[in-house]
């Protein structure tokens, strides 16, 4: 299943992709100011598309798993600026490439046909449940990348506690660190979706496949926090393999309506 | 940051067997996804689960006891009170608290069914899960039912290889179908002409002619007139039927349907109580009525007319509770991970 997009949609996408990609490569060859820019541009490009794709379906578009992850590259750009100025946490050269590989499945896989939003949908709530829970995968990818750098033992000298060189957080904190930012956008999310549910179907909480992926993501969270708070950093690999498994959990539950057809006879709800 | 509970022996277990039912309703949660939500409901509705969330409940009430940081830290305690409270709200609400319930205070309450009302009608009957049949207290009267679609609709032509077309349903669009480039030797389709639309296509007779006409009295039978041209100049009529995607003659080359999306379903009710009409609403998807205790939701409709709805019918008891506990928990995670930095509040910071 391969959806190759040739219009203005299309060439939009795939320029915010080299914008992204391109800004990965000078970054590692340590022109930081280019990389910048060209991170800029990426982003303004895929803001481009996301207007352009507005204006063609006139709704917002988070409605199918295409606009789903054409947001998320949108998201990648301001998210990985605020982190980094304000939460202290890097990774913005990793963080390109997390533009790169959620506007992918955009560019490449999942089909822009338009639809029009069916009765379900027309909920004040539509718009914040699913803009909130990206913002939190978005946190929550930053997260596993500063898990996988600590399990790694990647750059930065973690035995030396606190921060790095550039006054950025170590990865064990910086993990900790934009779990705390994520964890409550994640919850909301939930909460969002579920009063949603009871005005849509009548009931808050359906024990649907989806709602339970999405409660069993949030739970990993929880989990990571009740470890950390029990044994600090004694453990600092298990407390990082807790943000990987996190960020597992959120793939299945985004993907969940695809991944279920790899298990013919499976309840799946569409999207 | 630093591993404090763990030298007080008691403060130990509530911490140990809290990260267990962490960890076994994340395993509960995937297994509930993978059997499908029926399963999944009656699952999480069995015993056994049932003194799982009794036991959760327990744990997070003890916790608050036992440390007083969840205590002191306004948003931790939120965050657990909050828990507390879904769970109590959920309980309250389930199939198993309603039995519990209804057996302390010899009530018979309705926890969950369907209505069905014709237009025009005033039901008070109630199908159940089981399919009892219960009565409310108070009766609904459907005035209209109401659909409403997406205009323009779309009418979709495939060739016999399997390529297709999506076209605007739109009176007086003429579209060039080009080349049939899988077939051999390629095929030139000719052109396609929507030239009328019709609510209810019927046929009637003129004289010994049989025409077709828009009947706006009679039941739904959207379709499309459509005038084929082709290559050699030759016309024909043609008529597409929404409700009869299938309709085609075997020597059709082409396979049309029409298809139209639904914007909204709408039901306008009042509810009558003691012979009065004490409220008046348009029940549409996402916009359930509250009434007496109950929450009316549109859930289904008479696909073949339009003359009949079907309403979800739930009872509200639990609700209250569990949207309170969604406010505590929220206003909980913001405060203790958002907030409380941002206003530099840090109370007993580690
Ligand atoms: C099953 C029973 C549970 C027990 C026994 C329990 C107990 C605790 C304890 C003792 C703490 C440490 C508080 C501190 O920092 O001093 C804590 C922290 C926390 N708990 Fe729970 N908890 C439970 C369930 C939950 C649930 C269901 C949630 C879901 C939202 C949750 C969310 C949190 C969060 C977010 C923290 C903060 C951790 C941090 O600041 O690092 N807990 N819990």
């Amino acid at each position: 299943m391969i959806a190759v997009k040739y219009a203005i949609q299309g060439f939009l996408i795939y320029a915010a992709m080299a914008g992204y990609l391109l800004a990965f490569v000078v970054m590692l060859s340590r022109r930081r100011k280019a990389g910048h820019i060209l991170f800029l541009a990426g982003f303004l490009l895929s803001c481009a598309a996301i207007v352009y794709r507005w204006l063609h379906v006139g709704h917002i578009p988070l409605q199918n798993l295409f606009e789903v992850f054409l947001c998320l590259g949108v998201l990648a750009y301001p998210i990985s600026i605020f982190c980094n100025r304000v939460l202290r946490v890097g990774g913005v050269a990793a963080d390109m490439l997390i533009g790169v590989v959620v506007l992918f499945p955009a560019g490449f896989i999942f089909s822009a046909e338009p639809q029009q939003l069916p009765p379900a949908l027309q909920s004040w709530l539509f718009g914040p449940h699913v803009l909130v829970y990206m913002l939190s995968y978005i946190l929550m990818t930053k997260a596993a990348v500063q898990a996988a750098i600590q399990l790694s033992g990647g750059p930065f000298d973690y035995a030396q506690g606190g921060q790095t060189k550039d006054n950025l957080l170590a990865p064990e904190d910086a993990t900790y660190r934009m779990i705390c930012a994520g964890f409550p956008l994640l919850t909301l999310g939930l909460v969002l979706g579920s009063i949603w549910g009871q005005n849509a179907w009548g009931d808050w909480w359906g024990w649907d496949p989806k709602e339970l992926w999405s409660l069993a993501s949030c739970l990993v969270y929880v989990g990571y926090f009740h470890f950390r708070y029990m044994f600090g950093k004694r453990f600092p690999r298990i407390n990082s393999l807790w943000a990987v498994v996190g960020l597992v959990v959120i793939i299945i539950t985004l993907l969940w309506v695809n991944l279920s057809k790899l298990f013919p006879g499976l309840h799946s709800y569409a999207m | 940051m630093q591993s404090v509970g763990l030298k007080n022996g008691l403060r130990r277990v509530v911490l140990w067997a809290g990260l267990l039912l962490i960890l076994l309703l994340i395993v509960f949660s995937i297994y509930g996804a993978f059997i499908g939500a029926e399963s999944a409901k009656e699952f999480f509705n069995s015993i056994p689960l049932s003194v799982y969330w009794l036991a959760f409940a327990i744990l997070l009430i003890s916790a608050i006891a036992q440390f007083r940081r969840l205590l002191c830290f306004r948003g931790l305690f939120l965050i657990h009170l909050g828990c507390i409270v879904v769970l109590a709200g959920g309980i309250i609400g389930s199939q198993a608290g309603f039995k519990v319930q209804d057996k302390l205070f010899g009530t018979d309450t309705i926890r969950t069914g369907q209505m069905v009302i014709n237009e025009g009608t005033t039901e008070r009957a109630v199908e159940l899960e089981d399919g009892v049949i219960k009565m409310l207290p108070f009766a609904i009267k459907l005035v209209d039912f109401k659909i409403e679609y997406y205009q323009p609709g779309q009418l979709i032509i495939r060739t016999p290889k399997g390529e297709g077309f999506k076209i605007p349903a739109q009176e007086g669009q003429k579209y060039m179908l080009g080349v049939d480039s899988t077939s051999s030797p390629q095929a030139d389709l000719g052109s396609v002409e929507i030239v009328r639309r019709f609510e209810n296509f019927k046929l009637a007779r003129e004289g010994d002619k049989r025409i077709a006409i828009d009947d706006v009295n009679g039941g739904p039978n959207p379709a499309l007139e459509l005038l084929l041209k082709q290559p050699d100049g030759s016309e024909t009529t043609k008529y597409v039927f929404e409700r009869f995607p299938g309709h085609a003659r075997p020597d059709d080359n082409l396979q049309f349907s029409y298809r139209r999306s639904v914007k909204d379903f709408l039901s306008d009710v009042e509810v009558v109580k003691d012979n009065k009409v004490v409220v008046r609403k348009s029940i549409e998807v996402n916009k359930p009525l509250h009434f007496g205790g109950y929450l009316f939701y549109q859930q289904g409709y008479d696909g073949d007319a339009g003359r009949y709805t079907v309403l979800g019918v739930t009872n509200d008891r639990g609700l209250g509770i569990v949207f309170l506990g969604y406010i505590l928990l929220c206003t909980g995670v913001f405060w203790q991970f958002w907030l409380r930095h941002i206003f530099g509040d840090r109370e007993m910071e580690d």
